[in-house]
């Protein structure tokens, strides 16, 4: 198993002994090191990752600025000693805190902390598509061929892009967990969309296809989260 | 972090947590003198940053600045230098202007110097060590 990451850290010495520990667990790859927002910015603008070990004061814009500006929800660990950022860091859903300098030790305490949900990005991203049983059989999805899906009480409806419609007994609460979360988004209680489908919003309403998706208060920061606006 | 065959054979200094160290690389004094070298590397405009923020009379920036040096300490096992960063941390917050904290400055500014030394020392010594090992 293995959980990709950057790190975000402008003292080197923090960098170079987090680099180690995640070489060291066999856990966790890195696939860069920035010492600014800028710079790792710019690398989350075309990629992503599972993880951000993140370092809070840096010259230029703090940790949460890019937290504010990436496309994606990464598991996020903390690496500073601030008290002070806890508010923000609630906010933000920040997995942990890693105090530097810390032992290996607690480092694998804060992976685990986010073990349980990267199963189940793992299970699902590494997946181009589900399997759906209706009319008696498996029906193979891909990913890229669903619009949306619509729950219809104890059952949900597929809609796909060559205008089809599967009904399979189940809930989006229980889909949510289980469908790929790079393409989709639970954006109200009875929708999950696939954000790649997208046309435009309007208000409180996504349109996809020419279906009217209506967008939850609760959900709309997390659609505007995702969506690629440049 | 790879283990020596030759544990326990290195002395530190007595200033530094040699205990804590152990903590944090075992005993791998091949990473360890990586460590101290990156630290080294480093330090400089570290304490440049402190110097500056000090005599632009920017507290906001002096205590970032030795918020930032305060971890360094804690890599190369100076507890006790990086629990005296937390204090004046401290002590930023309850003045308003660098002028008030002249006296505290110097006494840190010495330390960070003192302990620019001593790690430099220590780095000479790990090499050492480490190439009798090799």
């Amino acid at each position: 198993m293995s959980l990709s990451c950057i790190i975000v850290e402008d003292l080197q010495v923090a960098a170079n002994y987090l680099k180690n520990c995640c070489e060291k667990s066999g856990q966790v790859e890195v696939r860069g090191h920035f010492s600014n927002v800028t710079d790792a910015l710019s690398f989350l603008n075309s990629n992503t990752v599972d993880l951000i070990f993140l370092d809070v004061e840096m010259p230029g814009a703090n940790g949460f600025e890019l937290l504010d500006q990436i496309a994606f929800s990464p598991k996020v660990i903390l690496t500073t000693a601030k008290s002070e950022y806890a508010y923000n860091a609630f906010q933000y859903n920040v997995s942990d805190y890693l105090m530097k300098p810390f032992t290996y030790q607690r480092f694998i305490e804060a992976l685990q902390k986010i073990q349980p949900s990267k199963e189940t990005i793992s299970t699902n991203s590494a997946s181009d598509h589900i399997y759906i049983k209706t009319d008696g059989k498996l029906i193979r999805l891909n990913n890229d061929a669903i619009l949306f899906i619509e729950s219809m009480g104890d059952y949900v409806k597929f809609v796909t892009i060559d205008g089809k419609k599967y009904i399979t007994h189940n809930t989006i609460k229980n889909l949510e967990e289980k469908v790929s979360k790079q393409h989709f988004l639970k954006v109200h209680r009875s929708y999950i969309v696939n954000l790649h489908k997208i046309d435009d919003m309007r208000e409180n309403l996504l349109f996809i296809k020419g279906n009217e998706i209506p967008v939850s208060k609760a959900n709309k920061a997390d659609v505007f989260r995702r969506l690629n606006i440049v | 972090m790879n283990n020596l065959k030759t544990p326990n054979a290195f002395v530190f200094n007595a200033e530094i947590d040699a205990n804590y160290l152990n903590s944090l690389y075992g005993d791998d004094y091949n990473y360890l003198q990586e460590v101290f070298t990156t630290v080294l590397d480093e330090y400089v405009s570290l304490t440049d940053n402190i110097e500056f923020s000090y005599s632009s009379g920017n507290l906001t920036a002096l205590k970032a600045s030795v918020h930032k040096i305060k971890p360094v300490f804690g890599f190369v096992g100076l507890t006790a230098v990086q629990l005296q960063c937390q204090q004046f941390e401290q002590i930023c917050g309850t003045v308003s202007s660098p002028d008030q904290l002249s006296g505290e400055f110097e006494v840190l500014k010495n330390k960070i110097f003192q302990s620019k030394l001593l790690i430099e020392e220590e780095k000479k010594k790990l090499e050492l060590f480490n190439s009798n090992c090799s």
